[in-house]
């Protein structure tokens, strides 16, 4: 809701904005929505100068249209897809994560939510070179474990710490402070403050369902706003900042059919693009095992219900690594 | 001219204006530039053959009929937009309409490299050249919140009257600000409701006036509640097929609606087809059931 201020636009002076107060027009959507010859006729106003300055309004806040065309040429350019390090994993999500969406890991306590974020945290800043930002809320993250998984793709110690300096990570507690993150790391890339490698160019929030299922609940609808305002900033900097985003989130028990389906409701069930639910597949002898079950519940672009096999060993979900072969990704 | 004295006095919220001099002025408003009058006469194209299992009754959308696309998430909503929008930009030699399409998204819902991927399957020979003229009819706008979705609807205009062959327009999704406008509007649902009420009432008159059909999906964000007559009467007065359904946008959009389509995943197994859709025509009360599949070329009935 903007409200007319003197220099908003061109042409919109501080005596016409008092003219138009008087007659109860001090928004930008009340300018632009009314008849502005009437506004003309009572406010003793130039209509022309009212017409320039709706135009002028119109052209700074409203969306422009985008042709079809244009836009498939510059997301050709821009798309990319980016391994998880795992070939299991990444034939779940159709070769990988791709930028511009958001994929959604769903489990239980203990599924390896963070197991494969840390994963994919190192796989990208090592074997992509690429920057990331992880935005841990449940203090599950721990540096000792990125290290060592970066130690299982390469021997050579100045790579790990170039591996791991490629790694930001912020620690939120609340919703607020998550908010503001997310807006700090839109500023920058708007202002264009690089590192050293390039822009970031996977976010991974662990977890979301942590700092939104405190505000949930109760009438007020305060809570689903922010973490609709959340799923906002998630996408906006997906779509436009062309990184690709991975948050988790916990699961719940269907009250009547008494499955498994993801927390935080049917308001953000439409948020992400892509969704994968881990599960532990209990092992023969009743121990604990590293072994889980990956099933794809959400995806644009394949049939749900594909299922793949990862180890959360001590190599994350990474694989061998490839560095010693040679091969590039 | 009805409808320009209730906008005019929504913004207003003065003293209404003198009746007389109104109908006087409003002759001169009314005029038409050139390309308005020939954008009406010219009559947009026809939409037969779009989808008749979509359409109860008339088994094609007529101009002037917003079409409501209601149902939980991954119940095919998407996927069905991906198929309206092949139908109508694919070339006459392709089985389209070759019309243009104006989509609106509200929550970077959209995703361009499926729609090429349908494209690609439904062209037989499909070359660069041809996808690029397919997506060349199709227009897309991304809007951030209620205001701006209200702004962009009115800057829109204008390309409504440039593109007499620009005759559908979609919304995905219409319900994508519910939540932070009513956090934003306080303890009055009025306030709350304010911009939808707008929008809604802008996009009616850019209906009528234009002669568009404009799809809009809206999410399955509340819970059927099990025994209130609320929800229960205004099921039975347009629909007897049992859809979960309950209706939380604002009464305008809700009046506006002509035909309102409920997806819903299939329950049943044994059935190959995985989604279901029940049509309904909103005054005329006819229901069209009907089922379909999702493959990777789209949308198969």
């Amino acid at each position: 809701m903007v409200i007319l201020r003197a220099g908003l636009c061109p042409g919109l002076t501080a005596e016409m904005i008092q003219l138009l107060k008087a007659n109860s027009i001090a928004t930008v959507v009340d300018l632009v929505s009314s008849d502005l010859e009437e506004v003309a006729r009572k406010c003793c106003l130039s209509y022309k100068a009212l017409v320039a300055v709706r135009r002028v309004l119109l052209a700074q806040f409203s969306a422009f249209p985008v042709n079809g065309a244009d836009l498939y040429e510059e997301l050709k350019s821009s798309t990319a897809i980016l391994s998880t390090g795992s070939k299991s994993l990444d034939k779940l999500l159709d070769s990988g994560l791709y930028t511009g969406e958001v994929t959604e890991l769903t489990g239980a306590p203990g599924s390896g939510k963070t197991q494969v974020c840390l994963s994919i945290a190192v796989s990208t800043s090592h074997d992509l070179k690429q920057n990331v930002l992880y935005v841990d809320s449940t203090g599950g993250f721990m540096a000792s474990r990125l290290l060592q998984l970066a130690q299982t793709r390469t021997g050579d110690e100045e790579e790990q710490v170039e591996a791991l300096q490629r790694i930001q990570v912020a620690r939120v507690f609340d919703v607020y402070k998550m908010l503001d993150v997310l807006q700090e790391l839109r500023c920058s890339v708007s202002q264009q403050v690089l590192s050293s490698s390039g822009p970031v160019k996977v976010l991974v929030v662990d977890s979301v369902s942590a700092v939104i299922c405190p505000l949930l609940g109760g009438r007020q609808a305060e809570g689903l706003a922010l973490m609709m305002q959340l799923a906002r900033e998630l996408k906006t900097l997906a779509r436009e900042l062309s990184m690709a985003v991975v948050v988790t989130n916990h699961v719940t028990r269907d009250g009547s059919s008494g499955h498994l389906k993801p927390a935080l409701g049917r308001s953000w069930s439409f948020v992400p693009s892509t969704r994968v639910l881990l599960e532990s597949r209990e092992s023969t002898w009743g121990q604990a095992s590293t072994r889980r079950i990956a099933s794809l519940t959400k995806s644009p672009r394949q049939p749900t219900g594909i299922e793949v096999e990862l180890d959360i060993g001590s190599c994350g979900v990474l694989e061998e690594s490839p560095a010693a072969s040679g091969e590039g990704r | 001219m009805c409808d320009e004295w209730a906008v005019g006095a929504a913004a207003a919220a003065g003293p209404g204006p003198h009746p007389l001099l109104s109908a006087m002025s409003d002759g001169f408003r009314k005029a038409e530039s050139g390309t308005q009058l020939l954008a009406r006469l010219e009559g947009r194209s026809s939409l037969k053959n779009l989808e008749p299992c979509l359409f109860a009754d008339e088994g094609f959308p007529i101009h002037g009929d917003v079409v409501e696309f209601h149902g939980p998430e991954g119940t095919g909503k998407t996927e069905m937009l991906y198929y309206l929008i092949a139908r109508c930009v694919l070339p006459k030699s392709g089985g389209g309409l070759e019309v243009e399409v104006m989509f609106i998204d509200t929550d970077y819902h959209f995703d361009m490299l499926r729609l090429v991927t349908i494209l690609e399957h439904r062209l037989s020979q499909s070359t660069e050249e041809m996808i690029k003229q397919c997506l060349g009819r199709l227009f897309l706008v991304n809007c951030n919140s209620s205001t701006q979705l209200l702004l962009t609807l009115y800057s829109l205009e204008n390309k409504f009257c440039a593109h007499p062959s620009l005759c559908i327009v979609i919304l995905d999704s219409i319900s994508a600000f519910y939540w932070i406008d009513r956090s934003n509007g306080g303890e009055s649902f009025n306030i709350q409701e304010m911009n939808l009420k707008r929008c809604a009432e802008f996009l009616e008159k850019l209906v009528r006036e234009h002669h568009l059909v404009l799809f809009a999906t809206t999410q399955t964000i509340m819970q059927k509640s099990s025994n209130s007559t609320e929800s229960s009467i205004p099921l039975k007065l347009h629909c007897e097929a049992d859809v979960e359904y309950r209706p939380y946008l604002c009464k305008s959009w809700q009046q506006m609606v002509t035909h309102r389509i409920f997806f819903s995943k299939q329950c049943n197994f044994s059935s190959s087809k995985a989604f279901s859709i029940v049509s309904c025509h909103t005054k005329k009360k006819h229901v069209i059931k009907c089922s379909f599949s999702v493959a990777e070329c789209g949308v198969q009935f």
